[in-house]
């Protein structure tokens, strides 16, 4: 303790101010409780400063100028140089970053809670320090919930140095476009980056040290957005184990095993994209007593509690699936629980996107998830080549595939690889949530001519009469 | 090796099913024969059921807090030697198709469950029952999803069904342990023929959510509390109440007491004034018949009954009790102070067998000399009248226009207004009045 050092007294401290931290502070400021929260940088969090927000930024730009580039396919004839403004287009990503986390901090002070600025310690399961440069505060609470998040893990044989090598955070940030762009790591952050700077005129390789990318997610899906990738000129390097690497000057070199052959692969940045790793080291949860699992996430149950009465975890530090949406879910329940109320993490099916192109989401089980927990099973595809707005969007590569069980045509999933694909999933998670069969999608209206018209002709093929396509018999 | 399906034996007279409230055992548990498997509570008795093989727990089919129906397999346990043929029981089909030593290799493997597991668990994809406002709506109200029947399309339980199960207006869903017993009876059915187990109050309004406004520690509400919980709103539901109190000069009582303590003491009986009070009890339901009556409410009949079963509430670790002493008109009061001081011991140790805590006509609460005088007791229901037995506290009373000290009981009757009418409540306090104050009269009666 620092001498004189007197601490604040609150209900609830929330550590992180990402889309979890944020959300559950308010939620508990909703039930009446006096909240603080903190975190080390500004409000948001990985995902809309250094994550999902910025990155969709960039894909959004990428993608106009594919469509300017391709505009003479519908006739419209562009003259002159297209050119990139690398540094503007980073400024106007900055521009609807600063609102977005502008918008979170009104919401925090529009619900009174408190933000404090800097690192965090643990002193004890009830209270905590915040430490800046120059000063101190300790706070005392009666609940605690921990939205720490994740990060970018490091390869020990490729370190990032944020210049050459970087991570999302420094790919999110290029002052240029680069001429050559490595992606290590082929799952869907290196994915996604990889596709916007291909777009943006990058040669981009990407290697994957599986077989395949985007590993687990299902091949179907993968297939279409390999071709597309090819067709930018992505090169796509598969079960390439890296060895190493090195800087030189403004060129970084990466070595790899590439099926038993040695390669090198040369470009002006590198991107390493290999998984996150929780942020649950240096901020003394040792001394609050919280339990880890061997990956260093936090263990929790279903109300979010950790093994220690008044501490909760939530998101990424807290596992499962790494999803802003999760954490932002489990941050609403861990207020709650705190508040007193018996809320549980109660939810069927769990939605995930990949701003790849085509776009990729799904949610609940696959087919061959469904078969393996028992289910008797039926599925029906629908593609987005029958879709009348997805061909007057000229982007009809996809389809949208709906798995049912066979017996009451209940949904236990749906995949969908296309346009607009990470809005669509959206019905199919509140139809899976609401125990919807397949009747009950082709029941109601879809208006057309829209994209979702496909997911009611997938149902309609599970019930074996889907108009705008010929039935399975 | 062989598998042994356990079923939940008879373990009292008329009782068909019993609450899981304890199991002592988890699966992979070796098991020896006769040590305690699991504590059922049937009725106001929890009892303890032994295993009745050595072995080792395979499986469990039932969990704490569950309704187990009698005869129906609770476990699963994988037996060392010969095994019982188990009563009416089938063996399970598994059990036959697989040979003993592959049986035994698929031994169970007890995963410790941790929090991760159990949050993994939330997403699997059993089939949703019910939409997510439904499923918050059930958490709220502490319903059992699973254990509410679906009017929805394919099973799908809807709000209104949540709703209908916590009023009681719709029919439980048993969810029965095994197949083995594929003709077990619907809930309904097992209360209509089990007089013991008290249903569910038609008109429990549906629960809203308790506010939390500090710290606190919740724990089930299970066993001998629920069922106290239950009766008491039961009674207070059915029986409109009306407590008559009043104060009884025990000074004569106390002094032949005194005298007839060392008296028993030498027959090795604790003798307290409760024997008394039951004799002066069981004389005044003679000359009022009416407060040892029931209501019949299905037939719409009052029932008067020629028995004196006096039951007695008793204090213990669990909660209240109440065991009945019979045919309390015939004993003497050595005989009945004997009962009163064996019946309250095994209460308190819950060794009470089902048939000793039901079948009493009316019922005495004392509460001794623990504190307060008069308070206003809750009718055993179905009985019509109760009597509640404060402190007895010497006072300054007037007796033949002079002041002088004398010992006084505080007792209060509460009485079932359905039947019983105040005067006739009256009329039945002075009658223990005048044979408690005067104890010569009692034995006169007697």
């Amino acid at each position: 303790m620092v001498v004189g050092d007197l601490a604040q007294e609150v209900d609830v401290v929330v550590v992180g101010a990402g889309p979890g931290g944020y959300v559950a502070a308010i939620r508990a400021a909703q039930l009446g409780k006096s909240v603080v929260i903190v975190d080390k940088d500004e409000v948001g969090g990985v995902c809309l400063n250094r994550g999902c927000i910025p990155s969709k930024a960039i894909i959004s730009a990428s993608e106009r100028l594919m469509h300017i580039r391709e505009a003479s396919h519908v006739g419209i004839e562009v003259s002159g140089d297209i050119t990139v403004n690398m540094p503007k287009l980073i400024e106007w990503k900055n521009g609807v970053v600063k609102k977005l986390t502008g918008g979170v901090s009104q919401l925090l002070k529009g619900n009174k809670i408190e933000v404090a600025k800097g690192e965090v310690y643990f002193t004890g399961p009830n209270s905590l320090r915040v430490m800046t440069d120059d000063s101190s505060q300790s706070f005392k609470y009666n609940d605690v919930i921990i939205a720490t998040g994740s990060r970018p893990a490091e390869l020990k044989i490729l370190p990032f140095d944020g210049k050459r090598i970087l991570s999302s955070t420094e790919a999110l940030n290029l002052q240029e476009v680069p001429k050559r762009f490595i992606v290590v790591g082929g799952g869907y952050i290196g994915l996604e980056l990889g596709t916007a700077y291909a777009k943006l005129g990058a040669e981009v390789t990407i290697l994957e040290g599986t077989k395949s990318l985007l590993p687990g997610t299902e091949a179907t899906l993968t297939k279409m957005v390999t071709r597309k990738l090819k067709k930018l000129g992505v090169t796509i390097v598969t079960e390439a184990m890296v060895q190493g690497g090195e800087v030189n000057g403004e060129e970084v070199t990466v070595r790899a095993t590439v099926k038993g052959e040695e390669k090198s692969f040369v470009a002006d940045y590198a991107l390493v994209s290999v998984g996150r790793k929780p942020n649950t080291e240096e901020i003394g949860l040792d001394n609050v007593g919280v339990e880890l699992d061997e990956r260093g996430f936090i263990k929790i149950d279903k109300q979010c509690k950790t093994n220690v009465s008044g501490v909760y975890a939530i998101g990424d530090c807290a596992g499962g699936a790494l999803l802003a949406h999760k954490a932002s879910y489990e941050g609403k329940i861990a207020a709650e629980v705190l508040a007193g109320m018996n809320s549980v993490i109660d939810y069927q099916a769990m939605p995930f996107v990949i701003f790849s192109d085509p776009e990729i989401a799904y949610t609940g089980l696959t087919e061959e998830q469904a078969k393996a927990e028992g289910y008797e099973v039926v599925t029906s595809r629908f593609a987005f080549a029958a879709n009348g707005r997805a061909l007057s969007m000229e982007n009809a590569d996809g389809f949208v595939q709906v798995v049912a069980e066979k017996e009451t045509k209940q949904l236990l999933g749906v995949q969908i690889v296309g346009p607009e694909a990470s809005s669509l999933i959206s019905e199919a998670v509140f139809a899976i949530e609401m125990g919807a069969n397949a009747e009950d999608i082709a029941l109601t209206i879809h208006a057309h001519p829209t994209l979702p018209e496909t997911f009611m002709e997938a149902a309609e093929g599970i019930l074996g009469h889907a108009i705008h396509m010929v039935n399975k018999k | 090796m062989a598998l042994y399906q356990f079923q939940l034996p008879d373990v009292g007279e008329g009782i068909h099913e019993g609450e899981i409230v304890k199991l002592f055992v988890k699966p992979g548990d070796k098991i020896e024969e006769f040590e305690p498997f699991a504590e059922i509570q049937t009725d106001k008795a929890v009892v303890e059921i032994p295993s009745p093989v050595t072995g080792v727990v395979k499986e469990l089919k039932v969990e704490e807090g569950q309704i187990a129906i009698v005869h129906s397999v609770i476990a699963v346990i994988d037996a060392e030697g010969e095994v019982p043929a188990s009563e009416g029981a089938e063996e399970a089909p598994q059990a036959e198709e697989k040979p003993a030593e592959e049986v035994a290799e698929d031994a169970p493997v007890v995963q410790p469950s941790t929090p991760v597991e159990a949050q993994e668990e939330a997403v699997s994809h059993i089939n949703v029952k019910a939409m997510p406002s439904v499923r918050k709506m059930a958490r709220d109200m502490g319903v059992d999803l699973t254990r509410v029947k679906g009017t929805g399309k394919n099973g799908r339980v809807l709000a209104e069904d949540v709703k209908a199960f916590t009023t009681g207006t719709t029919t439980e869903e048993i969810v029965l342990p095994t197949e083995a017993t594929p003709a077990a009876p619907a809930i309904e059915s097992v209360e209509a023929t089990t007089p013991v187990t008290p249903s569910t109050p038609a008109t429990t309004a549906p629960k809203a959510p308790l506010e939390s406004h500090g710290m606190e520690e919740r724990m089930p509400l299970r066993g001998i509390r629920r069922t106290i919980a239950k009766r008491m709103v039961e009674s207070k539901h059915t029986a409109p109440h009306v407590t008559i109190m009043d104060e009884i000069d025990v000074t004569e009582l106390i002094e032949l007491r005194k005298w007839a303590k060392d008296e028993a003491a030498k027959a090795n009986v604790k003798l307290t004034y409760l024997p008394f009070i039951m004799k002066a009890v069981v004389s005044a339901l003679k000359e009022f018949p009416m407060l040892n009556a029931s209501i019949d409410d299905a037939a719409e009949e009052i029932v008067v009954k020629k028995y004196y079963h006096i039951g007695m509430a008793a204090a213990t670790d669990n909660g209240l009790m109440v065991p009945v002493l019979r045919d309390a008109d015939r004993k003497s009061i050595f005989q009945l102070a004997q009962e009163v001081t064996d019946k309250a011991g095994r209460a308190r140790e819950m060794k009470l067998a089902a048939d000793e805590l039901k079948g009493s006509t009316f019922s005495i609460s004392s509460l001794g000399n623990l504190g307060g005088q008069n308070f206003t007791p809750i009718i055993n229901h179905p009985e019509v009248a109760i009597l509640g037995v404060g402190s007895i506290e010497q006072k300054p009373v007037v007796v033949d226009g002079e002041i002088v000290i004398r010992s006084m009981m505080h007792v209060s009757v509460s009485f079932d207004h359905r039947l019983i009418d105040g005067d006739l409540a009256a009329r039945f306090i002075s009658k223990l009045k005048k044979l408690l104050s005067s104890p010569k009269l009692l034995m006169m009666e007697m």
